[in-house]
């Protein structure tokens, strides 16, 4: 109770009660709340881009100084690292593969749960479960439902008389049985679209009833455009994410069978923070930390540029 | 009928589990597998967890998250607080500093932070785990702070100062209560957020008894000289790591999807 | 609200501090020294390594086991590389103990092994560990506690079941690749043959057998300081083999789950798999349904085999070198004689040593294993297991980039060259 105490001197010495709005200490209050964050702003983004760019141009493994190679990294990871392309591909094939199936997925999920029945709640809240539960415990309980002799998956295809799979141990369905498991968890997906969809004003469907707007006219026209900013920030947020999976790939396959799951994360995992008494190679996991980056800036601003095609916003900008 | 779909594609991988958690080791690799266990081995649940040594893991969990989870608020709303309702130079530029920092890959500091916490001695203590929590570290909380602080009317704040209220004195007494839902919902995603943290723990902390159980519980499944995981104690000792959010997220639904809601709808503003 | 905030920062504080000071406190009185041990055997095991290490008597030296998962031995050991707090005596492979070493990181212990006292000279443990143990300089880093052999545990009453002869001493590629194909595919098994290291990263050096056994050219000349990667005509056939083996469905692909295998094994589901040794120690504790053995690799001319050894290495920074040797000297010599017979796990590289572990195998009625892994250590031509060279991880991305496609049939044999050409530009270059 200290601190405000002075603060109620400080202003009835400065020119009596009942004066807010003092320009002087509102500049110096905020400050002080937001001090923690302009700390941690500095310490964990700035100091990490500088530095990491600067380890991105030497060897380093973690012991000893690091030596300075210039582009050297760059040049081993785009012309002799046979593991690099792969990385890409499998990274880009994931995130084709994760995002538009998410947001659709999202998107019809919520639009079910948006209608009023018995039970809505219900399917509500255990389309939400998965995405509470840890995620190491279900990325392992994943990795024994596909296991392809003894999992849930393929005995329940069998009893269906579908046919079954290898999984995560075969080269194609490795990388879609990872996105599999990531869909589980559209839950959190689902929830914000269902906020937003909560968010569009009732008379803009009680008029496209009047004028006689059938179901994918009013859905087409009318909702989705209501809500394509909130679209927007989730197409950004999906994919800034997918690009950096890093659980699902490690726990269920570590970059198997072949390349194809080894991720852009995963690889610089593996270089970085090498395994079994071998030699992190940092300098060079920080180059590919860098690539991972423009890549991700290069993707936000493509979508960011083109969003005013698409999306619709009646309101001035902030 | 679709609702029975979506449902069972929900909750049966759980199910699954707690069967596996009660069969045998041996029972787990029988093919074509069974969908009940011939026999209930309810001691499952008790060998799984001691076997990684859960009690001193769930221990270890609770105490980092809570502390997270605290230090995560706390900046967030006090961030949001003066980004939202104080007028002072620059609060546009940092409001955009902060949320520029989502895009910020978490890649990118994984490496110079690490080399960082080794050189200030952090390393194998819980510190990077928490700290960072103290000063900021999830944008997205800044964001949701101030989107719920501008949705307040100034007449509050006005009122609170003519009875003579300090920032801080408004800012908890006033603020803090009418925001509840945003902070319970920054409360249960930080809480989510470090009970599964998996990847910072495994790189900065090797003493296995300051491990939290999302670590410990990996322990299960990495094989090492050739001997398979022990499915049945994982299982059940997985289905007691996911008791604590499961209970708390039934606990705060409301406050939470209300509390979500307004990162749906004032976006759009 | 702020009391809530004042005692869990308080709590924080408290706690923050215990987790700070937990373990650093090094034993630096005038008192005994704490030697540290750190293994990556099962719990079991390690409860017996314990006792033993009870049994080593001195007033000066106190030893300390510490607990490690067995699962997690390598993240471990890698964050505490980089935190320097390396256990004075840890289980260490041969390419951790050859790179460690050579960036100094290692205590060297040659010169004290080969001008040692008594029974504990370098003459008495198996001549190949010694060798391979040392760095191009002669320094050695550590000492080998542990022989790896190699070979393939079958299932007995499945072999019986096809009327196929048992695989035994002798047996050659094309026994084993016919009987993987009559026992594929019957009978809840899918494939005959489980052979991770012929699929997976160290498949080229396994592959290796065949063509020294062929009396050809092996992968390469050194696995500790290559100087050059051959593939000859003989190495290029036992990869035809293999890879037609694969196309039938006789033989796992790469890319095969190998973690569960041998439980799988042990429930008859997997007739044949390549392993080590140290399975034995976990069948005798858990007692599979089957009836099985272990035979060595088959061969085409020669017996070969492959080689391996593991051991215990000690830091730069241990607080007391001749204590640290005292111990190390009680592990590799008394303290198998206690842990092997309820465990065994491998002969060790200390050959006096060695007899408890035969023992051990004979009293549990494991007589294949006693043959194949005799036969294994006094076998004449052997390969190394792969490379331990500074740059071997990025070997392992060459192999994951041709030498897996070359087997599913991705990629014709012929880029097994484009391969090694690879992999000899790494070495000319040192990574």
């Amino acid at each position: 109770m200290n601190r405000d105490g002075r603060r109620r001197a400080d202003r009835a010495g400065k020119g009596g009660r009942g004066l807010s709005r003092n320009a002087g200490s509102d500049v110096k209050a905020a400050y002080l709340f937001i001090s923690p964050a302009i700390i941690g702003f500095t310490v964990f983004v700035v100091y990490p881009l500088v530095r990491s760019f600067y380890l991105a141009l030497t060897k380093y493994n973690g012991l000893s100084d690091p030596v300075f190679v210039g582009l050297g990294n760059f040049r081993r990871l785009f012309t002799v690292d046979p593991a690099f392309w792969p990385s890409l591909r499998a990274t880009g094939y994931l995130v084709l593969l994760y995002v538009p199936l998410s947001l659709a997925i999202g998107l019809a999920l919520a639009v079910f749960c948006n209608q009023r029945f018995a039970g809505v709640r219900i399917v509500r809240t255990l389309a939400y479960l998965p995405v509470v539960l840890p995620a190491v415990a279900t990325i392992t309980l994943w990795k024994f439902i596909l296991n392809p002799q003894v999992g849930l998956a393929n005995t329940i295809l069998a009893k269906l008389h579908l046919p079954t799979s290898d999984w995560l141990q075969s080269p194609a369905m490795s990388m879609p049985s990872i996105v599999i498991v990531m869909l589980w968890g559209v839950g959190g997906t689902m929830i914000i679209f269902l906020a937003a969809l909560q968010a569009v004003p009732n008379e803009l469907y009680e008029a496209a009833r009047v004028d006689g707007a059938g179901p994918y006219s009013v859905f087409f026209r009318i909702t989705l455009p209501m809500i394509s900013p909130i679209m927007l920030l989730q197409v950004i947020l999906q994919t800034t994410a997918a690009l950096q999976t890093f659980n699902q790939p490690k726990i269920l396959t570590n970059g198997g069978p072949g390349f194809s799951t080894n991720v852009l994360m995963l690889s610089i995992y593996n270089n970085g923070f090498s395994n079994l008494g071998r030699i992190p190679q940092l300098g060079y996991a920080s180059a590919q930390v860098w690539v991972l980056f423009i890549v991700i800036i290069a993707v936000i601003a493509l979508t960011a540029k083109f969003s005013s095609l698409w999306t619709y916003s009646d309101n001035t900008p902030d | 009928m679709t609702a029975l779909f979506i449902c069972s594609v929900m909750v049966v991988p759980l199910l699954w589990m707690i069967t596996i958690g009660l069969k045998s080791g041996t029972a787990v690799f029988e093919v074509p597998p069974r969908l009940l266990p011939r026999e209930f081995q309810w001691s499952n649940f008790v060998n799984g967890p001691e076997a990684i040594r859960f009690p001193r893991l769930l221990l270890n969990s609770t105490i980092i998250t809570l502390l997270s989870v605290l230090g995560g608020v706390m900046t967030a709303m006090m961030a949001g607080y003066a980004l939202a309702r104080l007028r002072f130079p620059g609060r546009k530029v940092w409001f955009y500093l902060f949320v520029g920092s989502m895009l910020l890959p978490g890649v990118v500091g994984l490496i110079p932070l690490f080399q960082l916490y080794k050189s200030i001695g952090w390393y194998d203590t819980w510190l990077p785990l928490i700290v960072p929590a103290f000063f900021g570290g999830n944008p997205l909380f800044i964001f949701l702070a101030r989107q719920y602080f501008m949705a307040i009317p100034y007449s509050i704040d006005e009122a609170a100062k003519i009875d003579g209220a300090g920032h801080l004195r408004i800012f908890v007494s006033v603020m803090l209560p009418l925001t509840r839902p945003a902070w319970i919902t920054m409360a249960i995603l930080a809480f989510q957020a470090s009970w599964n943290d998996f990847l910072n723990p495994l790189v900065y902390l090797y003493s296995a008894d300051k491990w939290p159980l999302s670590v410990g519980m990996a322990q299960f499944v990495s094989p090492f000289a050739g001997q398979t995981p022990n499915w049945s104690y994982y299982m059940a000792t997985n289905l007691l790591y996911m008791l604590p959010p499961l209970i708390i997220f039934f606990a705060a639904q409301r406050y939470f999807i209300q509390g979500l809601g307004s990162l749906g709808s004032t976006t759009q503003k | 609200m702020k009391r809530i905030i004042g005692t869990s920062l308080a709590c924080a504080g408290l706690l923050t501090a215990t987790a700070c000071g937990g373990s650093d406190s090094g034993d630096k009185a005038d008192g005994p020294v704490t030697v540290t041990v750190m293994t990556w055997e099962s719990p079991e095991t390690n409860t017996a390594i314990k006792k033993a290490l009870e049994g080593f008597k001195d007033d000066q030296i106190k030893v300390q086991l510490i607990d490690t998962p067995s699962g997690g031995y390598g993240d471990k050991l890698a964050s505490l590389t980089q935190a320097k707090k390396l256990p004075d005596l840890f289980w260490c492979g041969n390419d951790t103990e050859q790179q460690y070493t050579s960036q100094g990181l290692l205590v060297d212990w040659s010169k004290k092994i080969e001008g040692g006292d008594g029974d504990f000279t370098a003459d008495k443990f198996v001549g190949s560990a010694m060798e391979n143990w040392k760095t191009g300089d002669g320094q050695m880093g550590g000492l080998p506690s542990l022989m790896n052999t190699y070979g393939v545990w079958y299932n007995a009453d499945a072999f019986k079941a096809a009327g196929i002869p048992e695989p035994k001493a002798g047996w050659s590629w094309d026994d084993m690749y016919s009987a993987a194909g009559k026992l594929a595919n019957k009978g809840g098994v899918k494939y005959g043959l489980v052979a991770d290291q012929l699929t997976g990263a160290d498949g080229p050096f396994t592959m290796s057998m065949y063509s020294v056994s062929a009396d050809g050219a092996p992968f390469t000349d050194n696995v500790n300081h290559p100087t050059k990667a051959e593939i000859d005509g003989k190495y290029t056939e036992g990869v035809e083999k293999l890879a037609a083996a694969i196309k039938s469905g006789a033989v796992a692909p790469p890319g095969y789950d190998a973690s569960n295998v041998p439980a799988l094994f042990s429930g008859g589901k997997v007739p044949m798999m390549f392993g080590g040794q140290w399975l034995a120690a976990g069948f005798q504790t858990d007692k599979p349904k089957i009836k099985y053995g272990f035979a060595p690799f088959p061969q085409v001319n020669k017996p070969t085999t492959l080689y391996d050894s593991v051991g215990i290495c000690t830091p730069q920074y241990t607080a007391d070198e001749d204590a640290t040797y005292k111990v190390l000297e009680y592990i590799n010599t008394k303290v198998w004689d206690a842990v092997l017979p309820a465990a065994p796990v491998a002969p060790p590289a200390y050959t006096p040593a060695q007899e408890s572990y035969f023992n051990a195998l004979t009293k549990a009625g494991q007589n294949t294993v006693v043959d194949t892994v005799k036969a294994d250590l006094a076998a004449e031509k052997t390969v190394g297991v792969r490379f331990t060279t500074q740059w071997a991880s990025q070997v392992v991305d060459l192999t994951t980039a041709y030498w897996q496609p070359i087997l599913n049939g991705k990629k014709p044999t012929s880029d097994l060259q484009t391969y090694v050409g690879k992999i000899n530009d790494l070495i000319k270059s040192q990574g």
